[in-house]
C-alpha cells in the first residue's frame, strides 16, 4: 500500500477540521490547509514515529495576478518508504503574515526568512527575523519575487548593518573570514566566535552571489531554460538541467525514450564521478596531503577531459534537453568511456590503499568536524553529508528516476558523521557509479533520444521534480505561466540544507580544522545563493 | 612507502597532456602585455568571483592540477590582494559583491592588471538584465584582459597566461 496514502489517512483522523481539501499533484498527495493549523501538523508530521517526516522544501507562489492570493507549499519526505507528502495553504487578500513551523522544525529556518525577504509574507513566531538573501543595503520593502517587482530594475543602495550573533565573555573574540577567500573559492562570509582555539560558534552569512536566478526564469519558455539551470551551480550542470527536464516533462505529458534515460544516468554519473574524485584530492590537500591531491586532481583532469570529447563540454553542458537528449553516445564512445573507467577504477583503488596506510592522515580526518545524526535529521540533512552521518537516504534507489529502477544502486551510509565518513561515503561511490555507468552502457537500449510534448501546460499547473545530484537531493518545482511561459521555478540546492547544517558541524572545533571540514561539505555557494 | 614509489613511477610526468587550446576570439592587447612586463617571471594572482555559477572556479582551479601545473611557469595564487599583481575576476558583478570587489581592486598595489574571465565577467553572460546584477566588471574596474567562454578551458587560460609572461616562443628560455 501506498506509504503516503495511508499517512494521509492517519492525519485526517487526527486533524479532521484542520484540512480545508485532499488532492494530488502528479501523484503525490496534497493536504490544503487553514494557515493556522499548519504548525501542527506539521510538527505532528515531523514526530509522529509511524509518519516521521522530514522537510524537504518549503516555497511560496505569488497568484495574485490571476487569483488573488499567496500560496505556501510544504514538501515533506516520509521516513518509511521516503514518500512524498504536500501541505498547502494560502494567504488572501491582504494577507501578509502566516504562522512559522520553524519553532516545531529546525528545518524550516531558512526556507521562511527566504519566503519573507523574496515575497514580503512575514512568518509570525520565526525565532530569527534578520534578513537572509536581502543583504542590508537593499532599501526597504524589495521583494523581488513578487510579480510586480521588475525583473530588470537594478536595485539600489542604501544603508545599512547586519546584526551578526554576539557571544560575550572573557576572552571571547571573533575572526571574520570573507567574503573573498585566500584561495580559489566562491564568496561568502564566515564569523567565529572563539576562546582560544575551539569554535564557539560560526555564523554563515550567505548570498553574496544572489544572482536573481529565480526571477530569470520567470522570463523563459518552459522548453527554452535549460541553459539556465545549467548555470545555478556550474559544477552540478546535469544534476539541475536533469531535475529542471524532469519537472518539466511531468508537466508536458512527455515520456522520455528508454535510450535517452539511460544517457541521463550515464551523464549524471560521470558529473558525480569527477566531482566526488575532486573532493577526495581536496580533502588530502587540506591535510597537507599533497601526492593524494596531485592524483586525484589528475584523474578528475582525465575525466573532464573525457567529457569534452564526449561532448564538447567539461562539463557536460549541452546534452540535457527538454523531452530527452541533445546528443547521443556511439557505440565506440560507449566503449572508450567503459575502458577509461575502468582503468581509473584500477587506479583509484590503488590511492585509496596509500591513503587509508597513511596514519597521519586518518587521523586527522576521524572525529574531525561531527554532525550528529540527529543533528542531521533535525536540518533534513540528505546527499553525502547525510549518508555520513546515518542518514539512509538516496533518490536514486528511493524516488529511481532516468534509468536507475534497471540498475539497482548500492546507497553507502556511514554513522559517524565526522570528515572521514564524508570521505568514505565519497569514495564507495566513486566505485558504485563506475559500476553503474558500466552497467548502463551494457544495457543500453537501441532507439531514438528525444520525443515532443503530448499537452500544452494549463497555466497554474505545476510539477515537483528531484534528482539525486553528486552532493544530494536537487528538487524543482515549476510552474507554468501563460503561453508556454514560465510562472515559477523554485529551485533547491542541497547546498541551501547543508550550509545551515556546518554551523553545528563546526562546534568544538578548531578554526585551522574549519577549512578540512567546509572541503568534506564541498557545499555550492552559487547554488545557494541563487 | 613502496606503493607510493610504485605508484609516482607507474603514472610517470604527466604535466602537458591535454588539447591544445583553441585561438582566443579577442586577442590580448599590446597595451596588456606592455602593463605585463614587470611580471615576466612571476604573475601573482588572486582569484575574485563576483557571481559566477563556479565553473569558471573550477577551471582555475584546474591551472594548479599536475596536467596543467601553472606554477612552472611562475603563477601563483596570493592570499592576499596586497601581494597582488592580476586580480582574475568571474562572474557578473551582484549587487551584493559590487562592494567588495571595488574594495579589493582599491587594495591591489599599482601596477595591476584586470582579467575578466569567462562570459559572464565580460558581458553578464545569462545573468545579464537581472535585478540582482549590476553590470560587468568594466562598469566597475578597468580591464586590461577579457578571456571569452562559459567556461574558457584551462588550456585557454594558460595561453593567454603565457602571452602576458612574453611571447609563448620563449617559453623554454
Ligand atoms: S561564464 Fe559561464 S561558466 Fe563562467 S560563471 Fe558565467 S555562466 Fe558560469
Amino acid at each position: 500500500m501506498n506509504g503516503g496514502l495511508e499517512a494521509v489517512g492517519q492525519i485526517r483522523g487526527a486533524f479532521a477540521r484542520a484540512i480545508a481539501d485532499v488532492g494530488s499533484v502528479h501523484g503525490v498527495p496534497m493536504l490544503r490547509l487553514r494557515k493556522q493549523d499548519v504548525p501542527a501538523v506539521a510538527h505532528y508530521i515531523h514526530t509522529d514515529p509511524h509518519v516521521r517526516g522530514s522537510l524537504s522544501l518549503l516555497w511560496a507562489v505569488d497568484h495574485r495576478p490571476r487569483e488573488g492570493r499567496y500560496e505556501l507549499c510544504y514538501l515533506f519526505t516520509l521516513a518509511a518508504r521516503k514518500e512524498w507528502l504536500l501541505l498547502a495553504t494560502d494567504l488572501h487578500g491582504d494577507e501578509r503574515e502566516f504562522p512559522s513551523i520553524t519553532p516545531h522544525l529546525h528545518a524550516a529556518k531558512w526556507y521562511e526568512r527566504e519566503i519573507r525577504d523574496l515575497f514580503g509574507l512575514i512568518p509570525v513566531g520565526h525565532p530569527d527575523m534578520r534578513r537572509l538573501v536581502r543583504h542590508e543595503h537593499w532599501p526597504k520593502g524589495s521583494h523581488p519575487l513578487k510579480k510586480e517587482c521588475a525583473w530588470d530594475q537594478v536595485l539600489e543602495r542604501v544603508q545599512g548593518e547586519y546584526a551578526f550573533r554576539k557571544i560575550h565573555g572573557e576572552g571571547v573574540f571573533e575572526i571574520p573570514v570573507g567574503p573573498i577567500h585566500a584561495g580559489i573559492i566562491e564568496p561568502g562570509h564566515f564569523r567565529f566566535s572563539v576562546a582560544g582555539e575551539p569554535i564557539l560558534q560560526l555564523e554563515v552569512r550567505h548570498f553574496w552571489k544572489h544572482r536573481g536566478v529565480e526571477k530569470l526564469f520567470e522570463q523563459q519558455r518552459l522548453t527554452e531554460a535549460v541553459p539556465l539551470a545549467e548555470r545555478v551551480s556550474g559544477d552540478t550542470s546535469v544534476g539541475h538541467s536533469l531535475a529542471y527536464c524532469q519537472a518539466v516533462e511531468t508537466l508536458l505529458g512527455m515520456t522520455v525514450p528508454p535510450r535517452a534515460r539511460y544517457l541521463r544516468s550515464i551523464f549524471l554519473e560521470l558529473e558525480r564521478l569527477h566531482n566526488h574524485i575532486g573532493d577526495v584530492g581536496a580533502i588530502c590537500n587540506d591535510t597537507a596531503y599533497a601526492l593524494a591531491h596531485a592524483h586525484c586532481g589528475r584523474m578528475k583532469e582525465q575525466l573532464m577531459q573525457l567529457n569534452d570529447r564526449l561532448t564538447g563540454s567539461r562539463f557536460l553542458r549541452g546534452v540535457n534537453t527538454v523531452g530527452g537528449m541533445a546528443m547521443d553516445l556511439s557505440g565506440t564512445q560507449l566503449s572508450q568511456v567503459d575502458a577509461e573507467l575502468q582503468a581509473i577504477e584500477q587506479e583509484f583503488s590503488g590511492i585509496e590503499k596509500i591513503l587509508f596506510a597513511n596514519a597521519s592522515l586518518t587521523e586527522r580526518l576521524e572525529s574531525t568536524g561531527v554532525l550528529s545524526e540527529h543533528i542531521a535529521w533535525d536540518h533534513a540533512v540528505m546527499g553525502v553529508v547525510g549518508r555520513a552521518s546515518g542518514i539512509d537516504r538516496d533518490l536514486r534507489r528511493d524516488r529511481p528516476f532516468a534509468a536507475y529502477h534497471e540498475c539497482q544502486p548500492k546507497v553507502a551510509v556511514y554513522r559517524y558523521g565526522d570528515v572521514r565518513a564524508r570521505m568514505r561515503v565519497r569514495l564507495d561511490e566513486v566505485h558504485e557509479s563506475i559500476r553503474l555507468i558500466h552497467t548502463c552502457c551494457r544495457q543500453l537500449p537501441m532507439g531514438p533520444v528525444s520525443t515532443g510534448p503530448v499537452e500544452a501546460p494549463t497555466p497554474g499547473q505545476w510539477a515537483v521534480s528531484a534528482v539525486e545530484g553528486w552532493r544530494g537531493e536537487i528538487l524543482y518545482v515549476v510552474m507554468a505561466g501563460a503561453e508556454g511561459r514560465i510562472h515559477r521555478c523554485k529551485i533547491r540546492d542541497p547546498s541551501f540544507v547543508h550550509w545551515p547544517a556546518i554551523q553545528w558541524a563546526a562546534l568544538g572545533n578548531i578554526v585551522p580544522d574549519f577549512p578540512l571540514i567546509n572541503k568534506s561539505f564541498n557545499l555550492s555557494y552559487a547554488g545557494n545563493d541563487l | 612507502m613502496f606503493r607510493i614509489i610504485k605508484k609516482s613511477l607507474s603514472t610517470g610526468v604527466v604535466t602537458g597532456q591535454y588539447p591544445a587550446a583553441k585561438a582566443l576570439s579577442e586577442p590580448v592587447s599590446r597595451e596588456a602585455i606592455e602593463k605585463a612586463k614587470p611580471f615576466r617571471r612571476s604573475l601573482t594572482i588572486r582569484e575574485v568571483d563576483t557571481g559566477s555559477c563556479n565553473a569558471c572556479e573550477m577551471e582555475m582551479n584546474a591551472l594548479a592540477n599536475p596536467v596543467y601545473d601553472v606554477e612552472r611557469f611562475g603563477v601563483h595564487i596570493a592570499a592576499s590582494p596586497r601581494h597582488t599583481d592580476a586580480l582574475v575576476v568571474t562572474g557578473p558583478v551582484t549587487v551584493n559583491m559590487e562592494r567588495a570587489l571595488k574594495d579589493v581592486y582599491k587594495q591591489t598595489p599599482d601596477p595591476k592588471l584586470v582579467i575578466a574571465l569567462g562570459d559572464c565577467a565580460i558581458n553578464c553572460g545569462m545573468f545579464k538584465g537581472s535585478y540582482a546584477v549590476t553590470g560587468p566588471v568594466e562598469r566597475h574596474i578597468p580591464v586590461d584582459v577579457r578571456i571569452a567562454g562559459c567556461p574558457p578551458r584551462p588550456a585557454e587560460i594558460l595561453a593567454v597566461l603565457e602571452t602576458l609572461r612574453g611571447a609563448p616562443a620563449d617559453r623554454d628560455k
